[in-house]
């Protein structure tokens, strides 16, 4: 599947954020992004991670992460 | 981390032709095994959060198996809006594709602010119809529709397309004549794009028997789902041993356009991207009549209980199928069909279009072309070795 992986802002310089998910830090861009982003916020990237599509809130994301977590203990990613 | 799903096609050459096409997934087909235990109310609340690209018709999709499932038709006033919200996703995937891979598939830049224009517009659909974010609500959320703001949305869009293709562009797509003339003149980098897809080098790559998806699905998807219990219809489905195709050229192969370029080409890549352009064109048309009839409604009690169910959605890259059972208001059983496995199946519309295609030093852009064409929803990489 297209599964995306929720990751949460740990810095923001300019139009980039790097995001942290599963222990992975990755630099994304926040120009496709329409609403307002801080540090600690969770996005949803989109395919090859390179762009932020989406802001969610943070009990969704880390129902999403639970999840995750889970397809990945099961063998299942 | 988590791994990233992605797909590898690889082309083997003799005498010149590609004598081979092989295709590995590594898309993890089996991870809505894990929804077994949930509630349909969890369920639905986690799908749009774990797809990137397609969230919306994922949720829809997962709606419609698990109300068909306790035997919920979904209401008038639900109809509407949920179309609304899966074109919304459409326009929003496409015109993401029309705006930043189409230029840079022409050599030229990505116009992000078209791309940032219609995105924005898309999602300003769904608090305009659900602006309590129950969208997700098994049996239905409540509908509060902001027509002017729905409007509003549909026309940003439109002027932002208009900045792709221009409104002559727009006004060309009825008639292969029509087409024709814009294509010969127009500036812009999408042009550019068809008129070089549409040349000699490239008029023939594609072509391959046309296999497009029955409108509600093959007859015995459910069937095949439900028997499906180690996985390989999910990874690899067929219907009777046809691998259909399924996304904007089977949706518009009616469309006297396309209808007109397939019948001078077959399925290769110029009716596939107009396809494409037409889909978002048509999207937002049909979004304007979808407004019109939208009513205000609120949740309906729902309870979800017993019953197995199948949810059928056009997403933006083809029919996207759910299959859930449920026991004690509980699911026991999930499963997800995406379009990419009809699409990039082994024996599918990309590995018949590559089949006995001439080799040459372009072979790859020439493959990644069509891989775009049929739009994966992972990263593709192509490769090419000689025999």
């Amino acid at each position: 599947m297209c599964m995306a992986v929720p990751s949460r802002i740990v810095a923001i310089d300019g139009g980039t954020a790097t995001v942290e998910a599963f222990g992975e830090l990755r630099q994304t861009s926040l120009m496709l992004l329409d609403e307002e982003v801080r540090v600690g916020d969770y996005v949803l990237l989109g395919a090859g991670g390179n762009f932020a599509a989406e802001k969610m809130p943070e009990e969704t994301a880390l129902e999403a992460l639970a999840y995750l977590s889970q397809v990945l203990a099961d063998g299942l990613a | 981390m988590f791994p990233e799903a992605r797909l590898d096609v690889h082309l083997l050459v003799r005498l010149g032709r590609v004598d081979e096409v092989r295709i590995a997934s590594s898309r993890l087909v089996q991870a809505s095994s894990l929804f077994a235990g949930k509630r349909p109310d969890e369920v639905a609340r986690l799908l749009p959060a774990i797809f990137a690209l397609c969230g919306t018709a994922q949720a829809l999709a997962g709606l419609g198996a698990m109300e068909q499932a306790a035997g919920l038709p979904p209401s008038a006033a639900q109809v509407p809006a949920r179309q609304l919200l899966a074109l919304a996703e459409t326009v929003s995937e496409h015109g993401l594709g029309l705006a930043r891979d189409w230029p840079m598939l022409a050599g030229a830049q990505p116009d992000m602010a078209a791309a940032k224009r219609i995105r924005a517009a898309m999602a300003s659909v769904r608090p305009a119809l659900y602006p309590g974010g129950d969208w997700t609500r098994p049996g239905g959320g409540t509908v509060t529709p902001d027509v002017p703001t729905l409007y509003a949305a549909i026309a940003e869009a439109r002027a932002a397309l208009v900045m792709l293709v221009g409104e002559d562009g727009l006004n060309a797509l009825d008639t292969p004549d029509g087409f024709a003339a814009w294509l010969a003149q127009s500036p812009l980098p999408v042009a550019s794009l068809l008129r070089e897809i549409a040349g000699p080098d490239l008029a023939d790559l594609g072509r391959g028997p046309f296999l497009p998806m029955p409108e509600d699905g093959p007859a015995d998807l459910d069937a095949r789902l439900a028997g499906d219990r180690d996985g390989a219809y999910l990874a690899r489905p067929d219907s009777a041993g046809r691998v259909f195709e399924t996304g904007p050229l089977a949706r518009q192969s009616w469309h006297p356009l396309i209808a007109a370029q397939m019948g001078v080409a077959g399925p290769g890549l110029l009716p596939r991207f107009s396809a494409k352009l037409i889909e978002v064109a048509s999207s937002l048309h049909e979004m304007t009549t979808l407004v019109h009839s939208l009513n205000a409604a609120v949740a309906p009690a729902a309870c979800l209980v017993e019953g197995a169910g199948l949810g059928l959605v056009e997403a933006a890259r083809g029919l996207l199928a759910h299959r859930v059972e449920l026991e004690g208001g509980r699911v026991t059983r999930y499963q997800i069909l995406a379009p990419t496995e009809w699409n990039f199946h082994p024996a599918g519309p990309l590995a018949r279009g590559l089949k006995g295609a001439a080799a040459g030093p372009d072979l790859e852009r020439r493959a990644a072309l069509l891989v775009h064409g049929l739009d994966p929803c992972v990263a593709c990489a192509v490769t090419v070795t000689h025999a």
